[in-house]
């Protein structure tokens, strides 16, 4: 029999205030283009010149999976599994430069070691002493979705008890100006340009003490098989839908038509207003989500439509809808855990 | 549960444009290491693993306008997966297919080239869009135009070994009908003076497993393997090539870019593999190994292999001796060369063994004749961080 997969915690790092759930009362608000994130007191977390040697995404990661580790008390989980749109890009943007604007004479080691995708995943197993399965996922906008998929095939298929999965991407002031001149980041209406740091552990047990079930992960490429979806994900019993509206026309055109025709009536949350756009933010979909289903409350401001907000009413199952540029969709169900 | 099995692959290597011309250098025992050809780089002092043709060339085998936006990396992914799939009907209606490709490097050969366009002004804008891993897996399905998932996976040297294990999980899952997994990665100046900095460099043609190794070659290229259900192949009417009989993923957890002294994530890997398998150590017959050239590599390796066969160590080779380190490609590459090997029945050789390693039981073999028919063939992709992935490839 297939496994239930529950999460049991998860800590962020972000524009909001990091580590904590104060945006849901006090949402923090931006008018900027890109923003960077709030970064907790590293010095509380870390010993001395610990959090200095390692780049900005690698010390969000390594503390964000530590605070998931030792809520779960679960400090040697049995995976590993990260996504990441750019992975390390600082660093890798530090030895490009400098190998475009010095040559290749003087190129130092340090920004290369720690420039791959997989450094954020191997730094977290090498600090938890972890050498059970460990991968990486990087393909665009689906990139989290990737890393969860793996986790709930193989946890629900009875092969792993516990995951850590978690969705990294740091933003630098360049390539802020490298994926606007792309087309990406910075365009009208759209909100601010974001980074990422989720950590959330994936266990198959005790669902009196986790936060959300996992129901279901699917992701597709090019047209999503919707009449397959609505079927196999039960479309009809969802209470509300999370989306990536992000106040871009182009973006938010494809949610608006594909979630009244699928989804008519119910309501549609959104979370990138707070957390802002990045290739990993849908992870703060599934985050937003399961608090809300944990706290049986969703505040007004993650409704699309104020007009839609509803309380004093059991939340039972949010869906998460991604759509990257209408090319990449991923889908999540989220349910309360049967208690 | 369903088996998953290999029922056609793909490949461009130093070693040829396909799968058969791989074989024929592998049987002449004639590596593709060479002095620097494609590549704008100063260090020409190192000898790679090219793939023996220019993008345009490769363009022109395509069909694609010269003028079209792609990478290097994203052109050799087009050729292998159009190899792999070249006898399969694309047509069906309502297939599921995935594609998982391995690459680390993604399209950084156009962002080192155009990177000062990058930031001052907007002559080169598109191929800002294909710098990253995600974008070199889409440019090589939209090519074709099939499929239904994409996915990239990017472990450093392992990705496409953990991309075709993915492949076997999906089929598994009955998620999808038909999986294209590998890896592709091209040459850069980024990554070639990157291993530079980390002094793992060789000069000279590497000497896997000698006790005179002093570093790797780099190399480049891509390969892709079909996996399907036994059922599904089957049904289709065609013969496997193989059973992906099983796998194991496990992490060193010691340092960003060294493998520790006793090769504990290799070990592991290789355990899990087998138990994967529901073999015993004694029923592998052939060892497809890592196989670097470094120091670090060879010797940790080594250790990891003598604790999970013992005494028992069967043949163990590094074809790396053939195409250079190919990379995030080089699971896919390696998958491919362990089963031409296992379709062939021969030992591929470890070029350029002279002298043991006086720390090792075993010495790699130099020799393509085999003792007993090849059965089950192990083959080790390890990376960056200590992404240790081995796979099991079974004769069905």
């Amino acid at each position: 029999m297939a496994s239930n997969v529950y999460i049991k915690a998860v800590k962020q790092i972000s524009a909001q205030q990091p580590l904590c759930e104060e945006w849901l009362e006090h949402p923090i608000t931006y008018t900027e283009p890109y923003i960077g994130s709030v970064e907790p007191d590293y010095k509380l977390f870390f010993a001395p010149n610990e959090a200095r040697r390692l780049g900005k995404i690698l010390r969000r990661a390594l503390l964000v999976s530590r605070q998931t580790m030792k809520e779960t008390d679960i400090h040697n989980p049995e995976a590993i599994i990260t996504g990441t749109g750019l992975g390390c890009i600082e660093n890798t943007e530090f030895f490009l430069k400098d190998l475009v604007n010095e040559g290749e004479e003087l190129l130092k080691p340090t920004y290369f070691m720690q420039s791959t995708h997989n450094t954020i995943s191997s730094l977290i197993a090498i600090d938890a002493k972890c050498n059970g399965y460990n991968t990486t996922y990087s393909n665009k906008g689906i990139s989290f979705e990737c890393a969860l998929l793996d986790a709930f095939l193989q946890m629900n298929g009875g092969k792993l008890h516990s995951a850590l999965v978690g969705a990294y991407d740091e933003m630098t002031p360049d390539y802020f100006t490298l994926l606007k001149r792309a087309g990406y980041l910075g365009k009208e209406g759209l909100c601010f340009a974001g980074e990422t740091s989720v950590g959330m552990m994936l266990v198959d047990n005790s669902p009196q003490t986790a936060l959300c079930r996992v129901e279901n992960v699917e992701i597709c490429y090019g047209k999503p098989d919707w009449e397959y979806l609505k079927q196999c994900l039960n479309f009809e019993s969802v209470d509300a839908v999370m989306t990536g509206l992000n106040g871009e026309a182009a973006n938010d055109g494809i949610y608006n038509r594909e979630c009244a025709k699928w989804f008519p009536q119910k309501p549609l949350l959104h979370y990138k207003h707070l957390f802002g756009e990045s290739y990993t933010s849908p992870a703060f979909a599934v985050y937003a989500s399961a608090i809300c289903l944990s706290r049986q409350y969703i505040p007004q401001h993650l409704f699309a439509k104020p007009e839609t907000a509803f309380k004093d009413r059991e939340i039972k199952r949010i869906l998460c809808y991604n759509s990257f540029e209408n090319r990449n969709h991923s889908f999540i169900i989220l349910s309360i855990c049967g208690r | 549960m369903s088996q998953a099995v290999i029922s056609s692959m793909g490949m461009v290597s130093a070693i040829g444009n396909s799968c058969s011309d791989a074989l024929k250098a592998l049987k002449e025992g004639r590596s593709g290491i060479e002095p620097l050809r494609f590549l704008q780089t100063a260090h020409c002092e190192f000898p790679v693993g090219e793939v023996k043709m220019s993008n345009e060339q490769m363009c022109s085998l395509l069909g694609i306008p010269q003028d079209a936006v792609t990478t290097r990396t994203s052109l050799m992914g087009m050729l292998a997966v159009k190899e792999a799939l070249q006898e399969i009907d694309l047509q069906e209606k309502g297939k599921r297919i995935a594609l998982i490709s391995g690459t680390t490097v993604g399209g950084m050969d156009k962002s080192e080239q155009y990177y000062l366009d990058f930031l001052s002004n907007d002559n080169r804008n598109a191929y800002i869009s294909t710098h990253d891993c995600g974008a070199c897996s889409e440019m090589i399905a939209d090519y074709f135009g099939i499929f239904t998932f994409v996915n990239s996976i990017s472990t450093a040297c392992s990705s496409a070994a953990n991309a075709i294990l993915l492949g076997a999980e999906l089929i598994k899952s009955g998620r999808v009908d038909m999986v294209v997994a590998g890896g592709s990665e091209c040459l850069t100046k980024f990554h070639l003076n990157g291993f530079n900095t980390l002094m793992i460099l060789d000069k000279e043609p590497c000497r896997p497993f000698d006790a005179s190794r002093a570093g790797l070659n780099l190399g480049e290229g891509a390969a892709y393997v079909v996996i399907e259900s036994a059922e599904s192949a089957d049904k289709r009417g065609i013969e496997p090539l193989c059973v992906l009989k099983g796998y194991g993923n496990a992490c060193d957890a010691y340092h960003q870019t060294a493998s520790s002294p006793d090769g504990n994530g290799a070990f592991l890997a290789m355990k899990q593999a087998l138990a994967n398998a529901k073999l015993q150590p004694e029923d592998i017959d052939y060892i497809n190994a890592h196989g670097t050239g470094t120091q670090n590599n060879d010797l940790s390796e080594g250790r990891a292999i003598e604790r999970v066969f013992g005494d028992n160590i069967p043949p163990i080779s590094s074809t790396k001796s053939f195409t250079g380190h190919t990379t995030s490609a080089a699971g896919g590459v390696e998958a491919v060369i362990s089963i031409l090997a296992l379709r062939e029945n021969f030992i591929p050789l470890n070029l350029n063994f002279s002298k043991s390693m006086p720390e090792l039981s075993f010495t790699p073999s130099v020799d393509m004749e085999t003792k007993k028919p090849l059965t089950n063939i192990l083959s080790n992709s390890f990376g960056f961080g200590g992404n240790d992935t081995s796979l099991i490839f079974s004769k069905l």
